[in-house]
C-alpha cells in the first residue's frame, strides 16, 4: 500500500514537468502580449515593458525561470496585476471556488445518491421514470442555460435570491451557483448509482444477506451501497477536483471571483505567470485527488487491494 | 426510452411554463427596467468593468480602470458632469500663455491627500515625472509626451554635452529633430518656434492680460532654461542611436567625441514655480492640452507611500489618495468600496456616502443585478441592439453620441489597396446608412464623430455610389474589354476583411460584406481572429486589404482623432503618412484663435478623407441604464461620471423621468 502511494506520489512530478512545459509553450506560441490591446503603445512605453519583465531575454532563461519558480512553488507576480503575486491570487480565489464546489458536490451527493438508490430500489415504476428523466435533463441542459433559466425564474420574477455577486459564506448568494453547478454531476451520480445498485442487489451476497434474515434496510445500507456505490467513488473523486478548481461558466453567469474566472481572463490577457500557476495549481488537484480515489477503494471495496 | 416520452413532455411542458412566466412578468407595460427601490444606504452601486490592472492611476489606460480613479484621485482639473469638458479642480484657475505652448496652474490651498497631507504644486511635479518615468511603464505615457523633454526622458533619451565649450548641441543648428522624422526628402517649411522655446523677454508679453490682473508669475531659472533653445536629443541604445545618426551626417559628425548625458526626471518641462502655482511648458503648442488634464495620468499622488512601500502603495493597507472618495475595501474580481474622504478639500459638496464598484464584465448579468435592484447604474454599451426594442423606450435607458467612431483601415502599403482608387471605390460602394440603421446609431462622414465638437467645420468623405466606385475599379484596371468593371477581375484573395471577434464585430462584418457584395458583386473575405492575435497582425501591416478598429476620445477635441494618422507607426494602423499633413496640424495647433483652429484642422481632416486611407463607418452611442433615483449622472459623450456630483434622490417627485443627451449638438438640435 505505501509502495503504491509512493509510486504515485513519484509520477505526478513528471507529469507535472509536462503540463508546465506544454503550457508554457502555449503561452508563447500564442500570438499578441499582455500590454497588447486596441490602443498600441508607444514604442518607448513599449520598451520599457519589456525590459521591466524581461521578455527581451531568451527563451531558455525564461523557460528556466518558469521551472525553478515551479519547483519553489512560488510562481512569481502578475503580469496583468501589478504587485500581485499568483500566490496571492491562487490564495484569494480558491476559496470561493472551494466552497461553490464543495457545496455543489455535497448537493450533488446527497441527492444524486438518494435518487439513484430509489430509482434502482423502484426500478420500472413511475419513481425510477421520473428521476432518471430529470437526470437526462441534467445531463442535456449545460450549465451556460441553466444557470440564466433559474436567475430568470428565481430572481428576476419571484425576486427571492440574488442574481449573482458573491456575498460570502454562508448568504443566499451560493443557493442559485451551487444548483446550477451541481445539476450535471447529480444526473451522473444518480445514473451511476443507480446501475450499481442494480447489479449489485442481483448478486449473490446480497440474497445471502437477506437469506440470513436481515432487514431490507440494513441489506441496502450495509451490503448495497458499499458494492453499489463503487463506480460513484470513481467518478466523485476528479469530479471534486473539477468542482474546486473553479468552473469557468457559473462564475462568470453568477460574477463570482473564483479561479475559473481568473483563469478564463488570464488566457484573455496572457497573463503567463498566472496561466501557469492556476494550470500547475488544477494539475495538482486533479492528480492528488485521483490518487485518494485509487485509496478509497481499498477501503471501499475488500476484493480490491495493492 | 418510448416508455418515459410522457415523463419529458411533462418536465419539458413545466421548464417552458416556468420561462414563459419569467418572459411574462418582463414584457408587463413598465417604465422602467426593472426595481426602484433605493438603496438603504446612501451608496451608490456601479459596475466598473473588468479587474482593474492595479489602482495606481499613472499605468493603466482603460476605461474600467478609470471609472475608479475619477473617485479616488484628482487631478488639476475635473470632466464636467454633462460634457466632459474640463473645469477646475485641485487648480483653482489655469492660464495658457499667446500660443498655447505653456500652462499655469493656480493651485487652490485646501487641497489634501486623504492622510491630511497638503497637496501642492511638487506633488504634481512629482506625479507627472513618475508617470513618465521609463521604470514606471506607463501605458498612457505618451499623453504627456506634448511636455517638453517627456518623451526624450520616457524613451530613455540623451542630452549631447560638449565639454570644451560647457553647451549642449540644439536642435536648431541641426536640419532635423531627432535625426530624422521628416521622411520621404519632403523639405519641410521649418514652423515658427514656438513660444515656450523662446527666451523669454516679460511675462507679460508671453500671456495675455486677465481680467482679474493677477501679479504676474515669477520668472526662475529653470523657467528661462525651458525657454531656450531645444537640446538635441539622440536614443539611449546605442543601435538605435546609430541608426538615427546614420541618417544625419551632420549631426554625427558633431556627436561624435560628445559626452552624452541621460535626460532625467528633473529636465522635464514641468515645474512647481511656488506652493501652489505649476508651471508646464509644451514641446509644441497644444490648445488641447488642457483637456487631458481631468485624465487619470494627471491625478494626483502621495511621494511619501510610493518610495516607502514600492509596488504595494495601492494594498488597500497602505493606500493614500487624492480624489473625493478614499479607498475602504479591494476584494479583488469581486468589488471595490470607497466611501466620502471627509479630507477632500469639497467633502461638504460631495453627497454620496460612498459607491461599491462591482467588477462585472458579463453584460446578461450586470442587466440581471441592474432589473433585481442590486444596481443603480451600467456603464457604456451595455445594452446589446438586440434589446433596443425593448429597452430604448425605457425612462431609464441612457443615450449620447458617443466621442468614439467604428471605421475599417486600409493597408495601404501591400496589395490592390495601394491604389487610392480601389480605397475609394470600396468606400463609396458602402452603403454606411443602411449599415447605421440596422445598428440604430448615426453613419460616421469624417474622420472625427460628427455633432460632438460644437463649432468644428467637419468635412464630409464620398458619399455612397456604387456607379462611380465600379467606374473606380474600372480604371483601376478592375475591367472587361469593353472597359466596364468586372467583378471577376477583381481578385478577392487579394483584399479580404479582418477583424477581432469581439462583440458584434462579425455580424456588423458579414453586413458589410453583403453591402458589398449588393453594390459591387465581389465577396470579400471576412478573417475573425482571436483579439490578442488581431491586434499584432495590425500593428505589423501583415493584414492583406482591410482591419476593423475604433478609437475612443481620450480628451475632447478633434485632435485626439486627427492625432492618429501623425506618425506612420503607433495606432496609425494604415501605413499611409503625409509630412504635409503633419504640419497641418502643428499650424492649426500654434492658431490662437479657437474657430481658425478648427477650419485648419478641419483642411488635415479633409485631407485623410481624400487619401482614403480609412472607410468610416458609424459613430458611436453610449446606451446604458442608470435608476431614476440617481441624480447627477448624464448621458455625456465620454461615459465618465464625476461622483462628486452624483447623489441618491429618496422623493420620487424629483426622480428623472427621461434624461436628455447631452451631446452638445444633439442638445441644440
Amino acid at each position: 500500500m505505501l509502495r503504491f502511494i509512493i509510486r504515485r506520489v513519484v509520477i505526478i512530478i513528471p507529469m507535472l514537468f509536462m503540463v508546465i512545459s506544454l503550457t508554457w509553450g502555449l503561452v508563447r506560441i500564442a500570438p499578441g502580449n499582455f500590454y497588447s490591446g486596441e490602443k498600441k503603445l508607444a514604442p518607448a512605453v513599449e520598451q520599457n515593458l519589456r525590459d521591466k519583465y524581461g521578455l527581451d531575454k531568451p527563451w531558455y532563461v525564461q523557460y528556466r525561470k518558469v521551472l525553478w519558480n515551479m519547483a519553489r512553488f512560488d510562481f512569481g507576480d502578475s503580469l496583468k496585476y501589478e504587485g500581485q503575486s499568483v500566490n496571492q491570487i491562487l490564495f484569494r480565489a480558491l476559496p470561493v471556488s472551494a466552497v461553490l464546489g464543495l457545496s455543489a458536490y455535497l448537493l450533488a451527493l446527497l441527492v444524486g445518491i438518494t435518487t439513484g438508490t430509489l430509482a434502482a430500489l423502484r426500478q420500472n415504476t413511475w419513481i425510477d421514470y421520473a428521476s432518471m428523466t430529470l437526470a437526462m435533463l441534467g445531463i442535456s441542459i449545460p450549465n451556460f442555460m441553466l444557470g440564466p433559466l433559474l436567475v430568470l425564474v428565481f430572481a428576476l420574477t419571484l425576486f427571492w435570491l440574488p442574481p449573482a455577486l458573491w456575498q460570502g459564506f454562508p448568504s443566499r448568494s451560493i443557493i442559485l451557483p451551487a444548483i446550477t453547478l451541481s445539476a450535471l454531476y447529480i444526473a451522473y451520480i444518480a445514473r451511476l448509482t443507480r446501475s450499481g445498485m442494480l447489479e449489485v442487489m442481483r448478486s449473490d451476497y446480497i440474497r445471502t444477506a437477506r437469506a440470513k434474515g436481515l432487514s431490507e434496510s440494513q441489506v441496502v445500507w450495509r451490503h448495497g451501497l458499499r458494492g453499489g456505490l463503487l463506480p460513484v467513488v470513481s467518478f466523485s473523486g476528479p469530479a471534486l477536483a473539477f468542482l474546486i478548481t473553479g468552473t469557468v461558466v457559473v462564475e462568470r453567469v453568477f460574477a463570482l471571483p473564483g479561479l475559473g474566472n481568473y483563469f478564463i481572463n488570464a488566457c484573455f490577457n496572457r497573463d503567463e505567470p498566472l496561466i501557469i500557476g492556476i494550470v500547475a495549481f488544477i494539475a495538482v488537484t486533479i492528480l492528488v485527488f485521483n490518487l485518494l480515489v485509487d485509496i478509497a477503494y481499498g477501503f471501499i471495496d475488500p476484493r480490491i487491494s495493492y | 426510452m418510448t416508455r418515459n416520452s410522457p415523463c419529458v413532455a411533462a418536465a419539458l411542458i413545466l421548464a417552458l411554463s416556468l420561462i414563459s412566466a419569467g418572459c411574462a412578468a418582463s414584457a408587463k407595460n413598465q417604465i422602467f427596467f426593472g426595481k426602484t427601490d433605493p438603496p438603504r444606504d446612501n451608496v451608490l452601486r456601479y459596475v466598473s468593468g473588468s479587474e482593474p490592472e492595479t489602482l495606481d492611476p499613472q499605468i493603466p489606460d482603460l476605461q474600467n480602470e478609470a471609472r475608479i480613479f475619477v473617485a479616488l484621485y484628482e487631478g488639476l482639473a475635473e470632466y464636467d458632469p454633462k460634457t466632459g469638458e474640463p473645469v477646475p479642480a485641485l487648480a483653482e484657475s489655469w492660464e495658457v500663455n499667446k500660443d498655447s505652448s505653456e500652462f499655469v496652474f493656480h493651485l487652490r490651498h485646501t487641497g489634501r491627500f486623504s492622510n491630511g497631507d497638503p497637496i501642492t504644486a511638487r506633488d504634481f511635479v512629482y506625479t507627472i515625472r513618475r508617470g513618465l518615468s521609463p521604470e514606471t511603464a506607463s501605458r498612457s505615457a505618451s499623453l504627456g509626451h506634448a511636455i517638453k523633454y517627456a518623451q526624450a526622458y520616457n524613451s530613455g533619451g540623451q542630452f549631447v554635452f560638449d565639454p570644451d565649450s560647457k553647451t549642449f548641441l540644439l536642435e536648431k543648428d541641426f536640419g532635423e529633430d531627432e535625426g530624422g522624422t521628416t521622411k520621404g526628402g519632403v523639405a519641410a517649411r521649418r514652423p515658427p518656434p514656438p513660444l515656450s522655446s523662446l527666451p523669454v523677454t516679460s511675462i507679460g508679453d508671453e500671456y495675455p492680460p486677465t481680467p482679474e490682473n493677477k501679479t504676474p508669475i515669477a520668472d526662475t531659472p529653470f523657467h528661462q532654461l525651458m525657454h531656450s533653445a531645444a537640446r538635441i536629443v539622440v536614443p539611449g541604445d546605442p543601435k538605435k542611436r546609430n541608426q538615427a545618426l546614420d541618417g544625419n551626417p551632420k549631426l554625427k559628425a558633431a556627436v561624435a567625441g560628445k559626452k552624452l548625458v541621460p535626460v532625467e526626471a528633473k529636465d522635464i518641462g514641468v515645474e512647481a514655480v511656488d506652493d501652489y502655482t505649476l508651471r508646464i511648458s509644451l514641446v509644441k503648442p497644444a490648445p488641447y492640452f488642457i483637456g487631458m488634464m481631468p485624465h487619470h495620468f494627471f491625478r494626483v499622488v502621495h511621494q511619501r507611500t510610493i518610495e516607502q512601500f514600492g509596488h504595494a502603495w495601492t494594498d488597500p493597507k497602505h493606500i493614500v489618495t487624492s480624489g473625493c472618495f478614499r479607498m475602504e475595501a479591494w476584494k479583488p474580481y469581486d468589488r471595490i468600496v470607497v466611501a466620502r474622504d471627509p479630507m477632500n478639500w469639497d467633502a461638504q459638496n460631495v453627497r454620496l456616502d460612498g459607491i461599491v464598484f462591482y467588477m462585472l464584465t458579463d453584460i446578461p448579468t450586470m442587466l440581471n443585478l441592474y432589473k433585481a435592484g442590486e444596481l443603480d447604474a451600467t456603464y457604456n454599451h451595455t445594452v446589446p441592439p438586440a434589446w433596443l426594442e425593448s429597452m430604448a423606450t425605457m425612462k431609464d435607458f441612457m443615450d449620447a453620441r458617443e466621442t468614439a467612431t467604428d471605421y475599417y483601415r486600409f493597408n495601404t502599403t501591400k496589395g490592390p489597396t495601394i491604389d487610392v482608387r480601389v480605397r475609394k471605390a470600396l468606400n463609396m460602394a458602402l452603403d454606411k446608412q443602411a449599415l447605421a440603421d440596422w445598428r440604430h446609431v448615426q453613419p460616421l462622414i469624417g474622420v472625427t464623430p460628427q455633432g460632438v465638437f460644437p463649432g468644428y467645420p467637419q468635412p464630409q468623405g464620398d458619399v455612397f455610389d456604387p456607379e462611380k466606385a465600379k467606374r473606380l475599379l474600372a480604371e483601376a484596371g478592375y475591367r472587361d474589354a469593353a472597359g466596364n468593371f468586372d467583378p471577376a477581375k477583381f481578385s478577392a484573395a487579394e483584399v479580404e476583411l479582418i477583424t477581432n471577434s469581439d462583440g458584434s464585430n462579425i455580424p456588423f462584418a458579414e453586413f458589410n460584406q453583403a453591402l458589398w457584395k449588393r453594390s459591387l458583386g465581389i465577396t470579400i473575405q471576412i478573417r475573425p481572429m482571436e483579439s490578442k492575435t488581431f491586434h499584432a497582425e495590425v500593428a505589423k501591416l501583415d493584414y492583406k486589404g482591410m482591419s476593423r478598429t475604433g478609437w475612443g476620445a481620450d480628451y475632447m477635441d478633434p485632435f485626439t482623432f486627427l492625432d492618429l494618422y501623425s506618425t506612420p507607426t503607433g495606432n496609425n494602423g494604415t501605413g499611409w503618412w503625409d509630412p504635409r499633413y503633419v504640419e497641418l496640424l502643428d499650424e492649426a495647433n500654434r492658431t490662437i484663435d479657437h474657430q481658425r483652429r478648427y477650419e485648419i484642422l478641419a483642411q488635415a481632416e479633409q485631407m485623410v478623407l481624400d487619401a482614403q486611407p480609412i472607410i468610416p463607418l458609424v459613430v458611436g452611442t453610449t446606451r446604458w441604464m442608470k435608476k431614476p433615483y440617481v441624480k447627477g449622472m448624464y448621458p455625456n459623450p465620454l461615459t465618465l461620471h464625476s461622483w462628486k456630483w452624483v447623489y441618491i434622490e429618496r422623493d420620487p417627485a424629483k426622480w428623472d423621468y427621461g434624461v436628455p443627451n447631452m451631446t452638445v449638438s444633439d442638445r441644440l438640435r
